[in-house]
């Protein structure tokens, strides 16, 4: 997760009808931008910057803290923090502290479930007696999906630490709005900005192909969200999910070299599919006269795979399969679950399914 | 002639078609429309002349589809995969895309892929993309040609699978814009579709999957073949026979199956 640094301007929060607040808040954006250029409108009131690059370069996070403060506070009050992750961040800004990387979980821990900002799932934890965000991160994911759906799974994984920020904490929009109020209080263009990321060697010696894209990637976040743009990063695993993470684009990290690993015990063997499904695809597998395909106690299939059908799409025939091999492994949910794996070709795809518990899906596709 | 000079009328020609078009991709106002021309023909005017700066490195492999032998600054690309069954289906076309942008991505290219929201990373390593020069914009909804028109100019190389059928003008802005830019942009259309017809169109026939069979041995490596259509230099079509991915995951000739399509086996 992103080490963020946030700016909170209390009372810049609300928009006024002659657009002071607004203007005031594009000076706070471009003060703060002397320090690092990739500052993200959160909402008006609130900005973030990738801290990691500009804290090294600064010496320090708290010193860079300290700096951003002064520059900020010359024209309006404002709160700085720093913590993994937006949410934490910004609650972290409230409170003018510095949490360690890797200290966010510690830090949320003890804060009441209400703070998420969903009044009903906060009502209903409590009912069920679960007050704090620490409690709540512990209960298993699983059961989250089925009592508290989709959102609840977002609220828990950023209880725990484990993402950075809800949904409904950034305004995209305003993002462009403030830009266009920077844009017109300076007629000549960004001249800081240009200064800054143009500088050779400012973030260690970079190319001027990597200063443009790393400008125009940032451009994106702006429009999307840090999580918008993403990078691989490649790791040991058993599935071609658990072999690649994704984390989010940072201009600071660019130069990462990725080495990979002997060969993990258990892997499927190369070539790798192409797409790996974010979500499995529901998928249906029978023999040639319509008879559903299982897998034995044994490891075995009852019955010769003959016809694939993938999230209600027409038959195809089955033309070659491998398989299947077993993975005793825990998988989408946190009980352990027999499944197997299996590879099939059907029409002009080739499909790596997994199945467990009689249910076919698609993980990922060759492509 | 020299090319720089060439691209310099192409460029200002298009600028004045597309102006006010470029300007709404980018979302802002322009202020000063004469400094950006002024800027814009130092831009085109810069010495270009040799064909490194003109065109982008390829894999062997792939070189002979392209009538430069490489993939060439400010084109558009569109790769269409054979049908497939599922909803996922690409039949081949998004290996054939990440394919084209490996040997850019291994000479310090970046690379921006735009609407993969499952991207095989490993596959693509493998296929010899650079991971670290490359970025990916999972789900740009409604925003995916803004974004892809941000990342153009910015980037060398944007593959580009739109999530919703593109509309006319909004895919000619943005191939004007890769053109202005000097960006390549490889588009794979699957449902959503492409209206604007692209400098060379890439379609994939003939997928063969190797090493399965009636329940033994393991998925080992697909033929295809590529033919590779376009205009002006590229009007007649190339055929290739390739491994995509190879035992390694890599991309490999066939050997001794290369013909164009006129069926005389084709210079190599």
């Amino acid at each position: 997760m992103d080490r963020l640094l946030v700016v909170h301007c209390p009372d810049l929060l609300d928009e006024d009808e002659d657009g002071a607040t607004l203007r005031s808040f594009a000076k706070v954006v471009d003060a703060v931008e002397a320090y690092c250029p990739w500052v993200a409108t959160v909402r008006p009131g609130i900005c973030s910057l990738p801290a990691r690059g500009p804290a090294r370069y600064f010496g320090g996070e708290g010193t860079l803290v300290r700096l951003i403060l002064d520059a900020a506070s010359d024209i309006t009050p404002v709160e700085v923090g720093m913590a993994d992750g937006l949410f934490a961040g910004l609650l972290a800004a409230h409170r003018g502290l510095v949490i360690p990387s890797g200290g966010t979980p510690d830090f949320l821990a003890p804060l009441p479930v209400g703070i998420l900002g969903n009044p009903e799932l906060a009502e209903l934890l409590t009912r069920l007696g679960i007050r704090t965000l620490g409690e709540f991160a512990a209960l298993p994911e699983s059961h989250v999906l089925g009592r508290f759906g989709a959102d609840g799974v977002t609220c828990h994984m950023v209880a725990g630490g484990r993402s950075g920020e809800l949904a409904e904490l950034r305004q995209p929009l305003a993002g462009r709005r403030v830009d266009e109020q920077r844009r017109s209080g300076r007629p000549g263009g960004s001249p800081r900005r240009a200064t800054v990321v143009d500088e050779p060697g400012f973030w260690g010696g970079v190319s001027d192909a990597d200063v443009r894209a790393a400008r125009s990637l940032a451009a994106v976040q702006d429009l999307l969200g840090p999580d918008g743009v993403v990078t691989a990063r490649l790791q040991g695993g058993r599935g071609p999910a658990q072999r690649a993470r994704f984390v989010t684009w940072n201009a600071q990290e660019r130069h990462v070299d990725i080495t990979l690993g002997a060969p993990w015990p258990g892997q499927i063997p190369p070539p790798a599919p192409v797409v790996v499904h974010p979500a499995p695809l529901r998928a249906e597998l029978t023999d040639a006269r319509g008879e559903p395909v299982r897998v034995s106690g044994r490891g075995l299939l009852t019955t010769a795979p003959g016809r694939l059908s993938v999230e209600k799409s027409p038959w195809a025939e089955v033309t070659a399969w491998a398989g299947p091999w077993p993975s005793d492994e825990r998988w989408w949910s946190r009980s352990r679950r027999r499944s197997a794996r299996m590879q099939a070709v059907a029409g002009a795809e080739a499909y790596l399914l997994l199945v467990e518990r009689g249910w076919w899906w698609v993980e990922a596709t060759y492509g | 002639m020299d090319d720089s000079v060439e691209h310099m009328f192409v460029s200002l020609a298009d600028q004045q078609g597309d102006a006010s078009s470029a300007k709404g991709l980018a979302g802002g106002s322009d202020p000063e429309p004469t400094a950006k021309s002024l800027a814009l023909l130092a831009e085109r005017t810069r010495p270009v002349s040799s064909s490194q700066t003109r065109l982008l490195p390829l894999l062997p492999a792939l070189a002979d589809l392209f009538p430069d032998g490489g993939l060439r600054r400010g084109s558009t690309l569109v790769v269409t995969g054979l049908a497939g069954t599922g909803p996922d289906g690409t039949g081949g076309g998004i290996s054939m895309a990440l394919a084209l942008l490996a040997a850019a991505s291994g000479t310090g290219s970046w690379c921006a892929l735009v609407g993969l929201p499952g991207l095989g990373a490993v596959a693509a390593h493998d296929l010899g993309l650079d991971l670290a020069r490359s970025a990916v914009v999972p789900r740009p909804g409604a925003a995916w040609a803004e974004v892809t028109a941000t990342l153009i100019g910015g980037v060398d190389l944007v593959m580009l699978c739109p999530p919703f059928p593109p509309r006319p003008a909004m895919a000619r802005r943005l191939v004007a814009r890769a053109r202005e830019r000097r960006s390549v942009l490889v588009v794979v259309p699957g449902r959503a579709g492409w209206p604007e017809p692209p400098d060379l169109r890439l379609s994939v026939s003939g997928i063969h999957w190797d090493g399965v069979g009636a329940g033994e041995g393991y998925l080992s490596g697909r033929r295809m073949t590529v033919m590779a259509t376009g205009r002006r230099s590229a009007v007649r079509p190339r055929h290739h026979r390739l491994w995509m991915p190879s035992t390694t995951g890599a991309v490999a000739d066939v050997t001794g199956n290369t013909a164009d399509v006129t069926g005389n086996t084709a210079m190599r």
